[in-house]
């Protein structure tokens, strides 16, 4: 499945629909949900008070470890130095973290960005624990900003709002009133439909 | 009554540009606001009509600008329906901006349960706050159904002037009960407008409101004031100097028919009552002096010449 191969905002004016996909595109920008999802239907029934949702995910993205981001490796065997050298900056915070909880704040020594330097006692152990340590898990965090993306898209009187995540599908309702089950349902239809599309 | 003002703005280095200021006191004009930035200055004033050339010469030796600003001397609300992501800072902020361009002051209010279409309403205090300004905007939303028939009771109660912005293009005025104006183009956006078509549609909002303006004005001569705003500011400023001491942008925010002076009201509404003007007047007797529904201010609403019985 491609990124964002089907991406289609429907209304009872077709025109504001059209207005309205540049809203939910400004926001899958924004929340960098580009990449993870496959395919997006959302349906608007400003008459009903009514928002749909249904989004098909791509698969799913692996954790980081450190070693998909920075080079570990023994730097000084004598002053027993470990060096992480960082390939990708992107999670260097969080990198940074899981380290200082590891070792306390001061002895992570970071000479410049890039470069990590610490000291362990058993270093092989110490370097072959570091390289598979996981330092973000891209998947959790991808529900929190799907539920994020559709808060944000909704409009913002709709605040009953219905949604379920399984496996790669997320369907999301949402409406002033009280849901009703057949909305609901017409949205999980969405998705069926755009599962189907393959 | 004092010749006929031109509200300009003039942007230029901040290197002498108190001759500008001094010039323009020569003439008989109004600085009404003063914006340093760094090295750039911006001026908001009124010049009178007759001399208006001298200023635009002195500007030009000074390498600046001078532009008319047609909404200087107006205060704008610009109400949108929550403060939340949803509405702010996309397009509400952007429609400010144009305003100040033009030369108004704005305020941006949120309602607190403006959003939605069944569940939204105003409360009264925030009406009495819009209906202190000149005139109210409205930034709505995309959907015509919301703009046509959800919506418009959040007009309901406004005396100034109302109008509407919100995408759909096609609607028309008739179309959205209580306003007095609509423009489109301008929904809902989650992104600084900044596309032609979008700049487009604000260049014809500031157009419009300058049309509603020039009528409001036309309206308030056939009635003038029973002081100008401007030079009721201008006592203030010598009579009561802890203005100065005003951190806000505009200490004293003109209005068409009345200014906003933005001192607490219980320390200084007797000071401003006891305006004294080289006529023997004092500003009670021309203006009625209320606290303002924002903040702890002093709002000034000037009478009317057929209520006084004189200008001065």
């Amino acid at each position: 499945m491609e990124a964002l191969e089907t991406f289609i905002v429907e209304s009872t004016v077709q025109d504001e629909g059209d207005a309205y996909k540049s809203i939910v595109a400004d926001i899958i920008t924004e929340l960098v949900l580009g990449g993870s999802i496959g395919r997006i239907k959302v349906v608007i029934r400003p008459e009903d008070s009514l928002f749909q949702m249904a989004v098909i995910l791509r698969g799913s993205q692996p954790a980081v470890k450190v070693s998909d981001m920075a080079e570990v490796e023994i730097s000084n065997p004598i002053k027993k130095e470990i060096t992480v050298s960082i390939e990708q900056e992107k999670y260097l915070p969080e990198l940074l973290e899981k380290l200082w909880a590891r070792y306390g704040r001061t002895k992570v020594y970071q000479p410049e960005r890039r470069t990590l330097v610490m000291s362990a006692e058993d270093l092989d152990a110490e370097v072959e624990f570091l390289k598979n340590m996981v330092i973000a898990d891209p998947q959790k965090t991808l529900q929190s900003r799907l539920v994020e993306m559709a808060i944000r898209a909704t409009p913002e009187g709709f605040r009953v709002r219905y949604h379920s995540m399984d496996n790669n599908v997320f369907v999301f309702a949402a409406s002033e009133d009280i849901l009703k089950p057949e909305w609901i349902e017409e949205a999980r239809q969405m998705a069926k439909e755009l599962m189907g599309a393959e | 009554m004092a010749a006929i003002l031109e509200p300009y703005i003039y942007e230029g280095g901040i290197h002498k540009h108190t001759l500008i200021t001094e010039l323009l006191e020569d003439l008989g004009g109004y600085l009404i606001q003063k914006i340093p930035a760094a090295t750039e200055v911006t001026l908001v004033m009124l010049i009178p009509r007759d001399d208006v050339h001298l200023i635009e010469e002195l500007g030009k030796k000074l390498l600046g600008k001078l532009t008319r600003a047609p909404l200087t001397g107006t205060e704008i609300a610009v109400v949108s329906p929550t403060l939340a992501s949803h509405h702010l800072p996309h397009s509400a902020c952007d429609v400010a901006e144009f305003m100040r361009r033009g030369g108004a002051n704005t305020n941006m209010i949120g309602l607190a349960r403006g959003m939605g279409r069944r569940v939204s309403l105003s409360d009264n205090y925030e009406r009495k706050l819009i209906n202190e300004h000149d005139i109210a905007l409205f930034s709505f939303g995309t959907f015509s159904d919301c703009i046509k028939n959800k919506k418009p009771k959040l007009l309901e109660g406004i005396t100034i002037p109302r109008i509407v912005a919100g995408g759909p293009r096609n609607l028309k005025t008739e179309d959205v009960a209580n306003a007095d104006l609509y423009v489109g183009g301008i929904g809902r956006v989650a992104h600084r407008m900044r596309k032609t078509g979008e700049l487009s549609s604000l260049d014809v909002l500031l157009e419009k409101v300058v049309e509603v303006v020039e009528k409001m004005r036309e309206d308030l001569a056939k009635d003038p004031l029973a002081v100008l705003p401007a030079r009721a500011m201008k006592e203030i400023h010598e009579q009561i100097p802890e203005i100065f001491n005003v951190l806000s942008p505009a200490p004293i925010t003109l209005q068409l028919d009345g200014l906003r002076v933005k001192l607490p009201y219980d320390e200084f509404h007797e000071r401003v009552e006891d305006l004294e003007f080289d006529e023997g007047l004092k500003l009670s007797d021309m203006a009625v002096i209320t606290k303002s529904k924002m903040k702890n201010y002093i709002l000034v609403k000037i009478k009317r010449e057929s209520e006084v019985g004189f200008t001065a």
